[in-house]
């Protein structure tokens, strides 16, 4: 017994022991993800001295006049660092981390390492959403800001309606039937949104398509930006709270139940709460893939799959990797920026055949 | 904690899988259910622990319809050690026997001390201990049984329902994993294949056929070669062993090979 005692309070400190040093790692990504966004403000095809561009920051949020910085700066560095790059960080920062987030929360609702907005056709449910409100929406002037990203979270809820249905069919939901399921519904969503933007002939319109298909965080404007900033930070609150449930999912349908979480209503719930991010982040920034796919798993396999960890973790790294993605999407061609979707999906793409690979066609699946 | 199923009727597609089945565990009692593949065991316990709905009947557990209860009530007081354990996603030994204390917790509750005392105390009592830091992936198809049902006690169940919790274990462990759940005196419902072991552990049995019980009571009462020859459609012989006091059961090859 006493025996017991003294392991158990070896294996407790052990647990505490792993907790500091994970909350000493949560501390250092959050400075590296502000000092990623800082440094990101000062990179870009119009080179700004970085020190200039602080300065500018810290006078517009603090009115702060350093070496009277307001007399020695042209007034269209003042709008490149404060009305486009700092917006545009922001977002690259916010949507990053939102989408890495669905991943996680997709990846353990339906128990599937692949599950992730753009594989399983959710963005592309978005896209067609907001393609049909703004094509049809503008011409009746019924909708106005919300407009669009709330018709995108329909058309994205009901890609995911569409897709679960699918997958289900003729018994257990598989991976496989579920990567299908999501190959059908892009296709399927692409081509329809597409045809609208044609039929529509609208010169601006069919211009937009290459920036619905391909994603792109140049349209980053303070009025646009709030709605995603207010609305993926709730939901990373929420499922921030949520680790227990989300573990409690990974171990399959049927022990989750035999836990006490009552399975469907748990799903519903998280469905509705992805699809709004996701027709959050595609309404205003387009479709781009693979880091709801890539983020989580990179940081998995680093801490595991405890989402009291993985959780934060992964929304930091996200913030993270996007705001660097979107960096190389400006900087990488002298004569203008790439789509940012080029850039998530050339990192994504042998990642996802990575992990094909390394699970060697075994989804589980016994 | 005592179990109590009325009349219970279970459709999946078409076909009757199970059959106005009523059955009974009270208090401390270790019950088996016995019956060959297809009998419907498994599909009884799955309805029992909130899989499966069943079309007509009624469950109730210490007198309250099942149906009336939350889930994470009814977690709270029920254990289930299934057959389909495989995770896509891997966790450590501990940290999967730590999911056990899921039903007490809110969802803002932070894991106690006291949560991880329950957690390795039942690690320990499936003697698993030198191993709650291995990840669950690494461990052969036995010792993922015994950490599920780790997992299991650290819910602190006043019912088990076991499906088959013998199966992928060698003697030992089969021995080992009914005496530790027998040794808890909590309710138990297991379905078994071994009919010796569960001859020896069981209070009570009920023999399963086709979705219906064909009959249930004292094991030593019931197990007859008649009721196997019946059931499982082998011929047998059934002996009260003098020198262990238990049943000892031989059976003949079936004719194509004898």
């Amino acid at each position: 017994m006493t025996q017991l005692k003294q392991r158990l309070s070896i294996e407790y400190d052990a647990v505490i022991q792993k907790n500091h040093v994970f909350l000493l790692l949560l501390t250092g990504l959050s400075i590296f993800a502000l000092l990623s966004m800082l440094l990101a403000v000062g990179l870009g095809t119009v080179k700004i001295p970085p020190d200039i561009a602080y300065k500018i920051i810290a006078y517009k949020l603090f009115h702060l006049n350093i070496d009277n910085v307001m007399s020695q700066v042209s007034p269209a560095y003042m709008d490149i660092i404060w009305q486009i790059r700092l917006p545009r960080v922001i977002l690259s920062a916010v949507v990053g981390a939102g989408l890495a987030m669905c991943g996680t929360v997709m990846q353990a609702s339906v128990q599937n390492p692949l599950a992730e907005p753009y594989i399983l056709g959710i963005s592309a449910g978005a896209s067609l959403g907001a393609t049909f409100s703004i094509l049809i929406g503008s011409a009746s002037g019924l909708f106005f800001g919300l407009g669009t990203a709330f018709w995108a979270f329909i058309g994205a809820l009901g890609a995911s309606f569409f897709v679960l249905v699918l997958s289900g069919i003729g018994g257990r939901m598989s991976t496989v039937k579920m990567v299908l399921s999501g190959s059908i519904a892009s296709a399927l969503f692409i081509a329809l949104s597409n045809l609208l933007i044609y039929i529509s002939n609208d010169a601006e319109g069919i211009r937009s398509v290459t920036f619905w298909n391909m994603g792109s965080l140049a349209a980053a404007k303070w009025d646009n930006l709030m709605l995603p900033i207010v609305g993926i930070t709730l939901c990373c609150l929420f499922f921030l709270f949520q680790s227990r449930t989300l573990n409690t999912l990974l171990l399959g349908e049927e022990a989750a139940i035999t836990l006490g979480i009552n399975l469907t209503k748990i799903r519903r719930i998280y469905m509705i709460i992805t699809a709004l991010i996701t027709g959050l982040i595609v309404s205003v920034c387009g479709i781009f893939g693979f880091v709801g796919l890539v983020i989580p798993h990179v940081v998995r396999g680093l801490i595991g799959s405890d989402h009291k960890r993985l959780m934060p973790a992964t929304i930091l790294i996200g913030a993270i990797f996007l705001t660097w993605a979107d960096v190389l999407a400006r900087i990488i061609l002298k004569s203008g920026e790439l789509p940012i979707g080029i850039i998530t999906a050339l990192v994504g793409a042998p990642f996802f055949m990575y992990i094909l690979f390394k699970q060697s066609f075994d989804f589980g699946n016994k | 904690m005592d179990l109590e199923l009325k009349n219970i009727n279970v459709k999946l597609g078409d076909k009757n899988i199970i059959q106005d089945i009523s059955l009974a565990v009270a208090k401390g009692e270790f019950v088996g259910i016995i019956g060959p593949n297809g009998s419907g065991k498994s599909t009884l316990l799955r309805t029992i622990y909130r899989i499966i709905q069943p079309n007509s009947g009624m469950i109730l557990l210490d007198g309250q319809n099942l149906k009336d209860v939350k889930l994470s009530e009814s977690a709270k007081k029920m254990g289930v050690v299934g057959q389909f354990n495989s995770v896509n996603f891997d966790f450590t030994v501990l940290d999967m026997v730590m999911m056990g204390r899921t039903p007490h917790k809110s969802l803002l509750g932070s894991d106690t001390p006291a949560d991880y005392a329950i957690a390795m105390e039942s690690i320990e009592k499936v003697g698993m201990e030198k191993h709650a830091n291995r990840s669950f992936s690494t461990l052969s198809g036995g010792e993922k049984q015994r950490i599920i049902l780790a997992r299991a006690l650290t819910q602190q169940p006043q019912l088990l329902i076991l499906d088959e919790p013998t199966n992928h274990l060698d003697i030992k462990y089969q021995l080992q994993i009914l005496s530790i759940v027998k040794s808890l005196g909590i309710s138990v419902l297991a379905a078994l294949h071994d009919l010796s072991l569960a001859a020896m552990y069981c209070h009570r049995l009920y023999v399963l056929k086709e979705g219906n019980v064909i009959t249930s009571g004292i094991p030593n009462e019931i197990l007859t070669p008649k009721l196997v020859r019946d059931v499982y459609e082998i011929e047998c012989d059934i002996q009260k062993n003098p020198a262990t006091g238990y049943l000892s059961i031989t059976y003949y090859p079936t004719c194509r090979h004898a």
